[in-house]
């Protein structure tokens, strides 16, 4: 049987990139899917590969910070889809560079706006329903500049670490409903953002830097979301996995 | 059990410690994906016992009895295993003996005794495995540690430290082995019922006294500690080495 058979998966920034790869395996693996992304032409690009995966999809465009919309859109899309949503991959995100002179008042809190207040907005919609139903799985999707930092684009590094101590503290209230909230914090990832700076040269370049030598596919990052959404990671909550070449060996 | 993925056809696994508890739902669950295995115990009927689970739902297993603590054992179970074969792609170092004691009565044998058990077979077996994974650039190690190695506890500080101790060994070989593209990660596991639980605990009133603690108001079965095992011995964690999981119900949420 797929590992999310029935299940009702909402993948936020799901248009392109690392999102749109974690919409592909989970409807490979049964789960109805809803995309959200703030570009409307790339969702519906988006949604019409994972329908031709055999997948219920439905769409939301607007801008996850936005709490006027954002959790509307998440209400009237559970009712699309049966009235229930299971998963919640937190996934969105943006990186502009700068460093602390460079990022401008309006760029930091958009980092967090995007980051840090669109995982809140789309938690809190989905966690009464999850509470209702005693089963849900949240997944934030972070970075090992959350963990590590990085010598600019501060900004980005302090809003994926909020999302660390969102997930500790939401897998602990969130626990006695038998919902489940971890992280996972991604090295070198090739996507269509990292492309964008500099080619396959920037990133064979980056790569000598990395103990295993190579950036990874989108998909080997979905494999690990996966595994947190199934039901195999039933006893992991509040937890940090970070695939990532070996590049960040941190913490415990 | 009924197993829906053959992620791990054609793959070789060697588990110490596999007996009982979580060791032999290892064993059994890759076994069930398609990894040829290789188990090790110093309970010669229990390990008997698993291979001939494994047998019976028609996998391939071979079956080695000795104290782990014995290191030439270690290392030509290795050998026998790449013989028998022909290769060996994944290595679980999971023996592992329990600890109650606290410093004024703990002894120095029983310290050398955990370190012993824990950290030097999990040395020598990898000391072993690793020239065949170098030479087919792919290879997945995964030590036990446990909880306890993150957080401490109020006794067992030898059990402890042996476990901690696994985790220095999983980032260094990580970093070691990286260039070879063999993956060392570890895996921490909170409560999990097993038999060695039950002894700690004085039976199953003990241990759902202890999940009343756990976020999730329960501990593990063998088997969901085995599914992240297997994740992390699967073509799906390519990409992840030198880190530590901990599936423990939120009992412990540390580190990154």
């Amino acid at each position: 049987m797929p590992k999310l058979a029935g299940k009702v998966a909402l993948i936020t920034g799901s248009g392109r990139g690392m999102g749109k790869s974690h919409a592909l395996l989970m409807a490979e693996e049964g789960a109805s899917i809803i995309l959200q992304d703030i570009d409307g032409p790339l969702v519906e690009e988006a949604a019409a590969e994972v329908k031709a995966k055999g997948s219920k999809v439905h769409t939301i465009v607007c801008d996850v910070a936005d709490a006027n919309v954002f959790p509307k859109e998440i209400e009237t899309a559970a009712k699309a889809m049966g009235g229930h949503i299971d998963i919640l991959v937190n996934n969105a995100g943006i990186d502009t560079p700068g460093t602390i002179e460079e990022i401008t008042d309006e760029a930091f809190q958009r980092m967090f706006d995007v980051h840090v207040k669109g995982s809140f907005l789309a938690t809190k919609s989905v966690v009464p329903g999850m509470k209702a139903r005693r089963q849900g799985k949240i997944v934030n999707v972070s970075s090992i500049w959350g963990m590590v930092g990085h010598s600019s684009h501060s900004h980005y590094c302090g809003a994926k670490a909020a999302l660390l101590g969102l997930t500790k503290a939401w897998a602990k209230e969130l626990a006695p409903h038998n919902i489940m909230v971890n992280a996972i914090a991604p090295g070198a990832v090739i996507t269509e953002m990292v492309l964008q700076k500099g080619g396959m040269d920037y990133v064979n370049e980056k790569a000598q830097l990395i103990p295993m030598k190579r950036f990874a596919d989108c998909i080997e990052m979905s494999y690990t979301v996966l595994f947190l959404c199934s039901h195999e990671s039933d006893f992991i909550t509040g937890q940090v996995i970070s695939p990532n070449g070996g590049d960040t060996i941190v913490g415990i | 059990m009924a197993e829906e993925t053959t992620e791990l056809a054609g793959k070789v696994a060697l588990i110490t410690g596999a007996a009982g508890g979580m060791g032999r739902a290892h064993a059994v669950l890759m076994a069930a994906r398609g990894a040829h295995v290789a188990i090790q115990d110093i309970n010669a009927k229990g390990v008997a016992e698993t291979a001939e689970m494994i047998r019976a739902k028609g996998g391939t297993a071979i079956e080695f009895a000795f104290d782990v603590a014995d290191g030439a054992a270690v290392r030509s179970m290795v050998a026998e295993t790449e013989a028998k074969f022909g290769r060996l792609d994944i290595l679980v170092n999971n023996a592992g003996i329990g600890s109650a004691t606290k410093l004024d009565e703990a002894s120095i044998d029983f310290f050398d005794r955990i370190f012993a058990v824990h950290v030097r077979p999990a040395f020598q077996a990898v000391k072993a495995a690793v020239p065949g994974m170098k030479e087919r650039r792919s290879g997945k190690i995964i030590n036990i540690s446990s909880r306890w190695a993150l957080v401490g506890n109020e006794c067992a500080s030898d059990y402890c430290g042996a476990k901690a101790a696994l985790l220095g060994l999983t980032k260094a070989w990580a970093k070691e082995l990286a260039a070879w593209n063999i993956c060392v990660n570890a895996v921490a596991p909170g409560g999990v019922w097993s038999q060695m639980a039950l002894d700690e605990k004085d039976g199953a009133a003990g241990i759902r006294e202890a999940e009343k603690k756990v976020p999730l108001g329960r501990w593990a079965q063998p088997e969901e500690i085995s599914y992240l095992v297997a994740f992390l011995a699967s073509h799906r964690a390519d990409f992840i080495t030198g880190q530590v999981v901990s599936p423990n119900g939120g009992a412990s949420i540390v580190g990154f």
